[in-house]
């Protein structure tokens, strides 16, 4: 066991102009994680202290947050890994609800819009058949499952958005999870929505506005590589344009 | 130490009900060692726009006729240009060798019914374009060949 520093970016909209700082001096197990100082903050210290956390086991996505300066999720990160001063704030490129906790909203919108469902555009009888219990549903191979599999582990904790530098200056970006989730629906076989995201994804603040820094995919905290995604959309988008110069109607039937 | 990111970022749709601080991003952001790199990467760019400078003023030179081109040529040779020439190409190696190793990510699970096939095959394969038209090039700078 051994004392460490931790500091705590604090903001009380009631009272607060903007974010300060607060430094707590507590006894650290040897064994913890970042979150197990906070939660001990909150619980013995300070219980004012706000932040967001629940399955303790990198699956829910709730606990990212700025560890020294870099998007962690706590409850993956241990504490023994740093120096006698840890500081701790909440996820860069989000406005600040209070502490901790930042607003969820935008990144919700971003990601609805784009799609994250299968979409049947043109369902067929065979399809309704095949949704009968004994038939399977939506029968899928191994390697088609595989296609897509990757980006389909993302967990929302969106430390991608606090990573990636367009995000910090392209407010209308729509950042590496919300692509890599759309680039997931694009690549299942089960899904006929490609027509339809066509637009979401090629348009202003898209998969061109990103320039592959490849930061969101080191800070991913379940390797979904976010980057990959990206650039595989763009390779497809330039394929596309590129059989529309030279294919009639573009090469679709 | 966290410094304002821009006001609008991640902000939802409509504002909440409750006021928010405006987004922040660290401070030191571009001294984490693998930004650096990415820096450097796009630093890059600055050096082509000179070297499109050079380009353009050597297609003005030949268009202005044999002294001038030769003139120009001469100029080529002050250890000025020499030195940012050599920068200029170790910038270019060090772009294609940031591409090559990042190109294998934006490969499409499948390429019609094939898979593409695996990171350190496409490497070897950019390599081997890479050099090979560096050869071609040369040899028909040097009139080797045509």
């Amino acid at each position: 066991m051994a004392d460490k520093t931790i500091i705590i970016t604090r903001f009380d909209p009631d009272q607060d102009e903007k974010p300060r700082k607060q430094e707590y001096r507590i006894p650290c197990e040897d064994h913890w994680k970042v979150l197990d100082a906070v939660n001990f903050i909150k619980d013995e210290v300070d219980p004012t202290v706000s932040h967001r956390w629940s399955c303790r086991m990198a699956v829910c996505g709730s606990c990212g947050m700025m560890v020294n300066g870099e998007p962690k999720l706590t409850c993956k990160t241990t504490l023994s890994d740093y120096g006698d001063r840890v500081d701790i704030e909440p996820l860069a490129n989000f406005p600040i609800i209070r502490d901790l906790v930042v607003e969820l909203d935008g990144f919700m919108h971003k990601f609805e819009s784009v799609k994250p469902w299968i979409i049947r555009a043109k369902e067929r009888a065979e399809d309704k058949a095949s949704r009968h219990p004994e038939k399977g549903t939506f029968i899928q191979s191994a390697e088609e499952l595989g296609n897509y599999k990757q980006f389909s582990m993302c967990i929302n904790c969106m430390l991608c958005y606090s990573a990636c530098p367009v995000v910090a200056n392209e407010p209308d970006f729509l950042g590496p999870a919300a692509i890599a989730l759309g680039h997931r629906y694009n690549l299942d076989s089960r899904d006929e929505g490609t027509e339809e995201r066509h637009d979401i994804f090629r348009g202003e603040g898209t998969v061109f506005s990103c320039s592959y820094a490849n930061e969101c995919s080191e800070v991913c905290p379940k390797n979904v590589d976010p980057a990959a995604a990206i650039n595989q959309a763009k390779f497809g988008a330039v394929i596309d344009w590129a059989k529309g110069l030279v294919l009639p109607r573009g090469g679709t039937n | 130490m966290a410094g304002p990111a821009h006001p609008e970022a991640m902000a939802p749709p409509t504002p909440g009900r409750t006021r928010v601080a405006p987004p922040q991003m660290p401070v030191t952001w571009w001294s984490a060692k693998r930004i650096r790199t990415y820096l450097l990467f796009d630093a890059t760019g600055v050096i082509y726009f000179l070297v499109a400078f050079v380009a353009i003023r050597l297609v003005d030179a030949l268009g202005a006729g044999p002294e001038a081109w030769n003139a120009a040529m001469e100029s080529l040779r002050n250890p000025v240009y020499i030195v940012f020439h050599l920068l200029s190409l170790a910038c270019v190696i060090f772009v294609a060798v940031r591409f090559f190793r990042l190109f294998p990510k934006s490969q499409p699970p499948m390429i019609g019914p094939l898979k593409p096939p695996p990171g350190p095959v496409i490497h070897a394969m950019l390599y081997v374009v890479w050099l090979g038209i560096t050869a071609l090039m040369t040899a028909i700078l040097a009139g080797v060949i045509l």
